[in-house]
Order: C-alpha cells, then sequence, then structure tokens
C-alpha cells in the first residue's frame, strides 16, 4: 500500500469502517515527516527523561532515522533538563549508528537543554538566536551552517515534540502554532497518560501524534518496512523494535485485566444471584 | 491502661522485630549481590579473551545499582520495609539535590550571575557565555530578578514574612498575563472553530476522468457534488452531539429534566467514555513502565535473552 496518498484523517475517506479504524492512529506521524521535500529542516524536542523512555524513546528512535532517511537536516533541543541526554543517546545510537555520514553542523545540530519552559518556546517562536546563541557544546549557531541563518521557529518545516508531560506538545502548540500556524508541521509523540490532553488538538493544530507504546509499535513497523538498514539490518531491528517488543507483556496484561474484570462481575453477579436467593 | 500499654509495647516491639528482620534480609540480598558482582568480574577480567570486551568497571557499577534500586522498590509489591525505604529515601535524595544543582548551573549562573559578573562565569564556569552588546545595561537589568529572589527567601526570616509576597505576586501576574492569551488562542478559540465543521461530510471530488481528461455533463456533476463519506458524517455528528451535551451536564442555570435533563445524561456517557479511554492509556503506559524495567532486570543485568 502506498502510504503517501493515504488521508492524514485516518484511514482515508472511504473503506469500511474497520479497515478506517486500522489506518488511525499509525500514519500520521509517518506521513507527515513523508510529506515535507527531502532535506528539510526539522526540529526534534525530546521533552522527556529516563522515566518515561519505555514509551518515547521507540519514537524518538523511529523518528531520527525515518528523518536521517529522508535526508532532512535535524536541529536537537529539549525543554527537559535531562531530554539532551536522551538526545546524545538516540544520536549515537541511532543516527550516527545508520547514518555515519551525518555531519555535525550541516546535517544535524544539538542545541541541547535551555530552562524557562514555555517561555522558552515562546521566545524561540520570534527570535530563536537569543534563546539559543550557541549550541550545546558552546559553538555559536553563526559558525554551524545548518543554523546559521535562522531568525525563528519558520525557519523548520516539521517540528516535533517527543513529550512526556510539562513543558512538551502542549506548550508547542500554544506558543509555537499558535504564533505561525501555517509556517510549519507540528506533531508529537507522547505517554498514554497526557495523550487525552493532546488528542483535541489533532488534526487541526497538529498533524500527527502518537498515542504511547502501540504509536510507537506501529511507527517503527512503517519506518523500517520502508527504509530497512542495508548494512546493519539485525541491530536496526534491534534498536527500532523495542516498541514491538513492549506489545508482548501489554498484550498478556490486557488479556490478564479482561479476564480478572469477567472474573470480578461474574462473582458479583453470582453473589448477587444468592444474596437474592435468601 | 495496662493492657493497653502491654498492647502497645507488643505491637512496637513486633513491629521492630520485623523491621530487624527485613534489615538483615536486605543486607544479606545486599551481600549476596556484591559476592556476584565481584566473581563475576573477576571471572571476566581473569578468565575472558583478552580480545574480547573489557570490564566496563563504571557500567557495571551502575547497572547494578539501578538493580538493586528497582528490585528495593518492588520489594513495596509485598509490603513496607526498609529495603523499600532506603530506595524511597535516595531516589527523592538525589531528586531533590539535581533539580537544585540544575536550577542552579541552568538558571542562575548564566541568567544572573552570567548577567551581573560576565567575566568572572566566562572564567569559571560557561567559557562560552554570550558576549553581550549592552553589558551595563543587563548588568542594571540583573538587579531585579536578585531583589525578587531575595524577598523571596524572606519567608525563612522570622520577620517580615509579608515581604515575600510581593515577589510570589509578581510570579503568579507574569504566569497568568503569559498562560491567558495562549490558552484563549489554542484552548478556546482554535478549538471552537476545529468544533464548527460540515454535519455532512463528503468524500473528496475528483475534478477529472480516469483518463486524466476533464470530465464533462453528468459526470462533471457527479465529480463536483462527490460521494456521501458515510462514517465521516457520522464522526462528525457525534462530536458536535457529544461537544453539546457535555456542555448541557455542566450548565447549572436550568434544572436537569426534561430535555435538558436527557442531554445531560447522555453527556455523563460521553464523560465517561473520555475518562475510561484515559484511564485505559494511563494503565497502558504503566504496563509499559513495567515491561522496560523488566527488560532492563532480565536483559542487561542478568544478561537473559
Amino acid at each position: 500500500m502506498d502510504t503517501n496518498t493515504h488521508d492524514r484523517q485516518g484511514g482515508g475517506g472511504g473503506g469500511s469502517f474497520l479497515a478506517r479504524l486500522g489506518g488511525i492512529d499509525r500514519r500520521w506521524i509517518f506521513l507527515a515527516i513523508e510529506s515535507i521535500p527531502e532535506g528539510s529542516r526539522v526540529l526534534l524536542a525530546f521533552d522527556y527523561d529516563p522515566a518515561s523512555a519505555g514509551e518515547l524513546q521507540p519514537m524518538a528512535n523511529a523518528m531520527v532515522h525515518h528523518c536521517a532517511a529522508r535526508g532532512h537536516k535535524i536541529v536537537f533541543m529539549a525543554l527537559w533538563p535531562l531530554g539532551k541526554q536522551m538526545a546524545d543517546a538516540t544520536i549515537d545510537d541511532v543516527l550516527l549508528e545508520f547514518h555515519p555520514n551525518y555531519a555535525y553542523g550541516t546535517d544535524y545540530v544539538q542545541l541541547g537543554y535551555k530552562a524557562g519552559n514555555e517561555a522558552v518556546v515562546k521566545l524561540m517562536a520570534t527570535n530563536l538566536p537569543q534563546q539559543y546563541s550557541t549550541d550545546a557544546a558552546g559553538a555559536a549557531l553563526s559558525s554551524l551552517p545548518l543554523v546559521a541563518g535562522v531568525q525563528d521557529l519558520a525557519a523548520f518545516q516539521l517540528i516535533a515534540s517527543i513529550s512526556a508531560g510539562y513543558p512538551g506538545a502542549k506548550e508547542w502548540v500554544q506558543y509555537a502554532n499558535s504564533a505561525a500556524p501555517e509556517a510549519f508541521t507540528l506533531v508529537s509523540g507522547s505517554t498514554g497518560v497526557q495523550v487525552s490532553q493532546l488528542l483535541p488538538y489533532y488534526p487541526a493544530q497538529m498533524e500527527g501524534l502518537l498515542v504511547a507504546v502501540k504509536g510507537a509499535a506501529e511507527y517503527e513497523m512503517l519506518v523500517t518496512a520502508k527504509y530497512p538498514s542495508a548494512d546493519k539490518p539485525e541491530l536496526l531491528a534491534e534498536r527500532l523494535g523495542q516498541g514491538r517488543v513492549r506489545m508482548g507483556p501489554q498484550l498478556v496484561a490486557h488479556l490478564l485485566m479482561i479476564g480478572l474484570i469477567i472474573l470480578g462481575n461474574v462473582a458479583m453477579i453470582a453473589g448477587r444471584s444468592r444474596g437474592g436467593a435468601r | 491502661m495496662n493492657g493497653t500499654g502491654n498492647g502497645t509495647g507488643n505491637g512496637t516491639g513486633n513491629g521492630a522485630r520485623t523491621n530487624h528482620r527485613f534489615l538483615w534480609i536486605s543486607l544479606a540480598v545486599l551481600g549476596a549481590s556484591l559476592s556476584v558482582f565481584g566473581t563475576a568480574m573477576a571471572a571476566q577480567a581473569s578468565g575472558g579473551d583478552a580480545a574480547q570486551e573489557t570490564v566496563a568497571l563504571s557500567k557495571s557499577i551502575g547497572v547494578w545499582c539501578a538493580a538493586l534500586l528497582t528490585i528495593g522498590i518492588l520489594t513495596f509489591l509485598y509490603k513496607d520495609n526498609p529495603f523499600y525505604k532506603v530506595c524511597e529515601s535516595i531516589l527523592i535524595g538525589v531528586s531533590a539535590a539535581y533539580w537544585m544543582v540544575n536550577g542552579f548551573w541552568t538558571t542562575l549562573v548564566p541568567n544572573l550571575f552570567g548577567k551581573l559578573a560576565p567575566g568572572l562565569v566566562r572564567e569559571v564556569a560557561i567559557p562560552s557565555l554570550p558576549v553581550s552588546e549592552t553589558p551595563g545595561l543587563d548588568m542594571a537589568l540583573a538587579f531585579v530578578p536578585l531583589l525578587l529572589g531575595l524577598m523571596l527567601l524572606w519567608r525563612l526570616a522570622p520577620k517580615g514574612g509579608w515581604i515575600s509576597v510581593w515577589p510570589l505576586a509578581f510570579i503568579i501576574g507574569t504566569t497568568a498575563g503569559i498562560r491567558l492569551v495562549a490558552s484563549i488562542e489554542a484552548d478556546l478559540l482554535a478549538q471552537a472553530s476545529a468544533t464548527i465543521r460540515p454535519l455532512v461530510v463528503m468524500k473528496p471530488a475528483t475534478p477529472a476522468g480516469a483518463d486524466g481528461a476533464a470530465a464533462v455533463g453528468a459526470a462533471a456533476v457527479a465529480a463536483t457534488v462527490g460521494a456521501l463519506d458515510f462514517w465521516g458524517t457520522v464522526g462528525a455528528i457525534t462530536g458536535v452531539v457529544g461537544v453539546l451535551s457535555v456542555l448541557t451536564y455542566f450548565f447549572f442555570s436550568l434544572e436537569h429534566k426534561g430535555a435538558v435533563g436527557k442531554s445531560a445524561r447522555l453527556g455523563v456517557w460521553f464523560l465517561m467514555i473520555t475518562f475510561g479511554s484515559a484511564f485505559g492509556l494511563t494503565v497502558m503506559g504503566r504496563i509499559t513502565l513495567l515491561a522496560q524495567r523488566l527488560e532492563f532486570l532480565f536483559k542487561d543485568w542478568l544478561g537473559l535473552g
């Protein structure tokens, strides 16, 4: 199936209800990253820390590999203090592992963490060099070709927030998307706990949303199917297979919970009928 | 009186004995783990092929600490115990210390000290601190947050607690001001706009024939109108009905009777389905976190799998 032509609203206009249901969720971000021209400038915000890595790291791995496979130029940043370390790990484990030709300064840049929560986003929307005058290592932005001429967020074709809470995807919608709604595509990958707050933003204010580990697993499948690694297929399957691995425990746990709910209800009904007989 | 005293004493004694038992068990587990760790390190260092992997001592210690702390936290599933308490205290202490140090180096040093004494900060802390075009003005402005910060800390003084109210008012006022505009734009106007959609959804029309030629006559009319998107229409109607019925539930100026009551009742159903969905997603997230910890224990720590 040609995923490029798939309707972003979730499954296309036609087809059965089950087909539409099957189309929901998995292609939003995939299509957003596919739809921008190759070599576009992309901003990836790592707004999470190790406590949420179980859900969000699979998304981050797949997203970085997807962007690099499309030749996009990636700018990393973080609204969470430990987000910079998560981004560094992703750069080492995925970007440089599977795309060793990516050069710092021209193909990717690490801006690092800035304190200030939503104020960081708000200032970046209008004056990025004032917020980030240097990259994470202290090099002036003017010395890095990828970000030398960047004045604000409109310089990016796509912004993705991998978000575990505050500050995160909600703040990107409120302060970045509201400031320049047509300037860039905004997508997000989110934890299951937070995603209920973000779903109302889709699709008008946020063009893509990966929902918890299920969304990560589906996204991993799409990315690895279209962009396999010729040199290291096994390593790619391992690094971009964490989400799918974690769906196994999900199945068992959900079956267990459903079983316990049914058992509890049967016990309650049996108890009631016994009480009624008395 | 005596009975109460004896009972309390016995209870306290039993509790203390239980705590001591857990303490000894915890120490035994720790000791056994350390001995296994030492043996494994020694075996790897001496018996292993020199050309193969070398022992990464710091990483190994980190993995073992993380594994023991994970197990310590999970012991709470059995009952509260000293091992869990130690792990919990370590977590809280390390988190608090990390946030304090992080706040100092990412906020105070670059944003305050970097403005007050940029040369010194550049020399001893942040060599890449940007050079300001207006250092005098920056320094003068930096005294404002410095003063507000000191006023905030005045709360700790025995007298003059009211002084800390002023910076608090400043914080609340600026936060409300920043958030108000964003919330109105993103959460009220944009959301209301996204809700106002056609109730009948049509499939996208195809302006040209299948062969690429321009459609003419009846075909052109059919192409312009397009076919009904049944499930899209159902979705649009469900959205509007859901919004109106939930709003009715929170509308208390009319008594919830008759049509209003039925609408409010429908709103409750929509709310319950929403909460159920949110709870389900939360459960899914928690299961993932547990799965990740078990992955860590089995793969990274024990090397199984």
